[in-house]
């Protein structure tokens, strides 16, 4: 259990890193203005070097030694732990199961989300409260206790599978836990708050007589939703997608319960690498790899929707 | 012809809504003249932009029944009622172009593609935006983006256009020029407009005629003329321009004057016509209260007194100099009275005595 959450702590940290930052924009003021700024933000800049930067700059020096075994005093500055990582089938195809739950989780988490936020900014604000106070209330369980919960209804004669055969839909228990389908679950279980959030809040800046505006030249409900309302939730939507992929692709605990062995995810085969096998270099390299896929897939991602027939609504 | 012309357009039959306990439309009953430019005015929370709503279809009336061209409309949703409206916020689609705004209602009405193009380039000249077809709302001025939201309106050659406040996010400049311009293109489209707004000044400029609201009610619908010279109750006096008032007590009715003896004894006379109210009619001994406009009240000198009927002296408090007249308040009969004039006299000084006066015709009664 230590280890687990020693490692939790490590992913928090670094998720950071792969969500882009807000584009900062500078106020043109005159050099003083910045000084009393800055030493407000003096604290958190050194802690994140200190903690975070100097760490993730280490792990990329280890990245690039390459040793035979753990002991071995013969290290040598080669990138041959790159090499084998994209030579061996075995770390190729963690890293496309981790893409792949990773894209899942975001399509899951979605369709599932969408709705919960257009309801949101239809309701008062009251309720809206209400909403937003149910959506936060799971992040108020720890990860690890829910992990469990969820096996008490995946297992093979958990909750659904006896449901299931009882009422004869399917004649042998589904496959649900330790499978890429529970790792799914799980994750868009812990992740659709940020995902409902995140497009809420674009929902929320879309002015209502935008909708009159459509309906009063003549379009349906639903023509309005997908002419006016969906692409004007798009940064909602690029966002929320941005961040569950982030997070799903770093994400330990959740695939290391609900999927273990069966769904080695790059997060997983790290851990191993470096607790189990004390191979630091190779796993330093495979954190690289993990990060290096994410941020090019954000990126790609969200310039492709920036670019898109919509981008008017990204300015 | 002659018959279409007389034709109403709308029809608003005993329409009540309420939103929970609070009731804001309280039995509307209201006829729109083909072609014709119709003002609803009032203050905030009359019912104004409710009675607008009821008409586009975001809102549906508890009671009673909405007319367009003779179609019951009361439980169709908007979108299937072929208006064209103009918001407050221009709410022009960010996402698209100018082009792409007015294409949309085209679009949705299946116009074929050469006749589209046609119709979006003549009303974007309509509204001067020839050229900015390809701008997108970011890019455009206030006064530019209610320009396209207009065009967006009339590019469908709607039933009805709906303006719901369009003027009062523009500047005081653009709002007079737009002002205009709409008035200009709703007689060259003669298309049926309903136009909704807290400014006297846009309702009596702009419309032909101007229903004042109050409380969930109409007090008045009548042309801008009589709304402002022969307002029909204190609400519609008080709402529209400025007014004085004086208390007194009517002392005799003869041959259609009125005599009313003011507070200090002195009488003053009323025309027959200008009693407000729903009896319109009063007695001899009857409390009255009696309106009068700034601009209705006369100035003359001390020394000129001698040789006028129906002044009476007051002692100038205030001069405010507005460029094109004087705002002069003054104390009469112990009342502050306020006096606007395109006349000024070296003579009229704060603090100095003048002479007041005005006209039988202008002077407004109501029963207290």
């Amino acid at each position: 259990m230590e280890s687990v959450r020693h490692h939790a702590h490590q992913e928090v940290i670094r998720e950071p890193a792969t969500i882009p930052e807000p584009i900062k924009t500078k106020p043109r003021k005159k050099k003083k203005a910045y000084l009393p700024g800055l030493l407000l933000l003096l604290p958190i800049l050194l802690f994140i070097f200190g903690f975070f930067v100097v760490p993730m700059l280490y792990i990329l020096y280890l990245s690039f030694i390459y040793t035979d075994s753990p002991n071995a005093t013969n290290a040598v500055y080669s990138l041959k732990n790159y090499a084998l990582f994209f030579t061996d089938s075995y770390y190729l195809s963690s890293l496309w199961i981790t893409v792949k739950v990773s894209l899942y989780t975001v399509l899951v988490s979605l369709l599932l989300g969408y709705p919960v936020a257009l309801t949101m900014a239809k309701s008062s604000p009251r309720i809206r409260g209400y909403i937003a106070l149910l959506i936060a209330s799971p992040l108020l369980v720890s990860i690890v206790v829910r992990n469990f919960g969820w096996y008490l209804l995946l297992l093979p004669n958990g909750t659904i599978n006896s449901i299931l055969t009882s009422l004869g839909i399917v004649s042998a228990p589904l496959k649900l836990l330790f499978s890429e389908v529970g790792v799914v679950i799980g994750l868009s279980n812990a992740y659709l708050p940020f995902m409902i959030l995140a497009i809420a809040t674009s929902l929320y800046n879309i002015d209502p007589s935008l909708e009159r505006a459509g309906a009063i030249l003549g379009a349906s409900p639903m023509r309005t939703f997908f002419s006016i309302t969906l692409p004007l939730s798009l940064p909602g939507i690029v966002s929320g997608c941005v961040l569950v992929f982030s997070m799903s692709m770093s994400a330990y605990v959740t695939p290391a319960l609900m999927g273990g062995a069966n769904v080695p995810m790059m997060p997983i085969v790290a851990y191993d690498q470096i607790n189990n096998l004390l191979r630091w270099t190779f796993g330093s390299a495979l954190s690289y790899v993990l990060l290096a896929t994410t941020m090019l897939l954000v990126t790609v991602f969200t310039r492709g929707f920036e670019k898109s027939r919509f981008r008017e609504v990204f300015r | 012809m002659t018959i279409l012309a007389t034709r109403n357009d709308v029809e608003i039959k005993n329409v009540v809504k309420r939103f929970g306990s609070n009731t804001v439309l309280n039995g509307i009953n209201l006829e729109i003249k083909q072609g014709e430019l119709l003002t609803l005015l009032g203050p905030s929370g009359c019912g104004k932009t409710t009675t607008l709503n009821l008409i586009a279809g975001f809102l549906e009336a508890d009671e009673g029944d909405v007319y367009i061209k003779g179609k019951n409309v009361t439980h169709i949703p908007p979108y299937k009622r072929d208006l064209g409206m103009v918001f407050q916020t221009y709410s022009l689609f960010p996402h698209m172009t100018v082009y792409e705004n007015l294409d949309f209602g085209l679009r949705l009405r299946k116009v074929p593609k050469p006749k589209k193009q046609n119709r979006i380039a003549r009303a974007l000249d309509l509204v001067k935006m020839s050229g900015l077809e390809h701008r997108y709302p970011r890019e455009l001025s206030g006064g530019q983006r209610q320009r396209v939201a207009i065009a967006r309106a009339l590019v469908v050659e709607p039933e009805l256009l709906l303006l719901d406040e369009p003027l009062s996010n523009l500047d005081a400049k653009l709002r007079h020029e737009l002002r205009a311009e709409i008035k200009r293109l709703q007689k060259e489209i003669g298309v049926t407009t309903i136009f909704v707004t807290h400014d006297q000044e846009e309702a009596l400029s702009m419309s032909d005629r101007v229903v004042v609201m109050n409380g969930g009610k109409i007090e008045q619908i009548s042309s801008p003329t009589t709304i402002y010279n022969h307002p029909e109750t204190e609400f519609v006096f008080q709402f529209i321009g400025k007014s004085n008032c004086f208390h007194g007590t009517v002392a005799e009715i003869n041959n259609r004057k009125i005599s009313v003896q003011l507070e200090d004894g002195w009488v003053t006379f009323v025309d027959a016509d200008n009693i407000m109210g729903s009896e319109r009619t009063c007695r001899p001994g009857d409390e009255v209260k009696l309106y009068i406009r700034p601009e209705k009240l006369s100035l003359a000198s001390a020394e000129q007194s001698g040789h006028l009927e129906h002044f009476h002296k007051a002692t100038i408090t205030q001069m405010n100099y507005l460029g094109a007249s004087w705002e002069i308040d003054a104390t009469l009969l112990g009342k502050s009275v306020q006096i606007l004039t395109p006349m000024y006299d070296a003579s009229w000084q704060i603090g100095k005595e003048v002479m007041i006066g005005w006209n039988p015709s202008d002077i407004m009664l109501i029963k207290k």
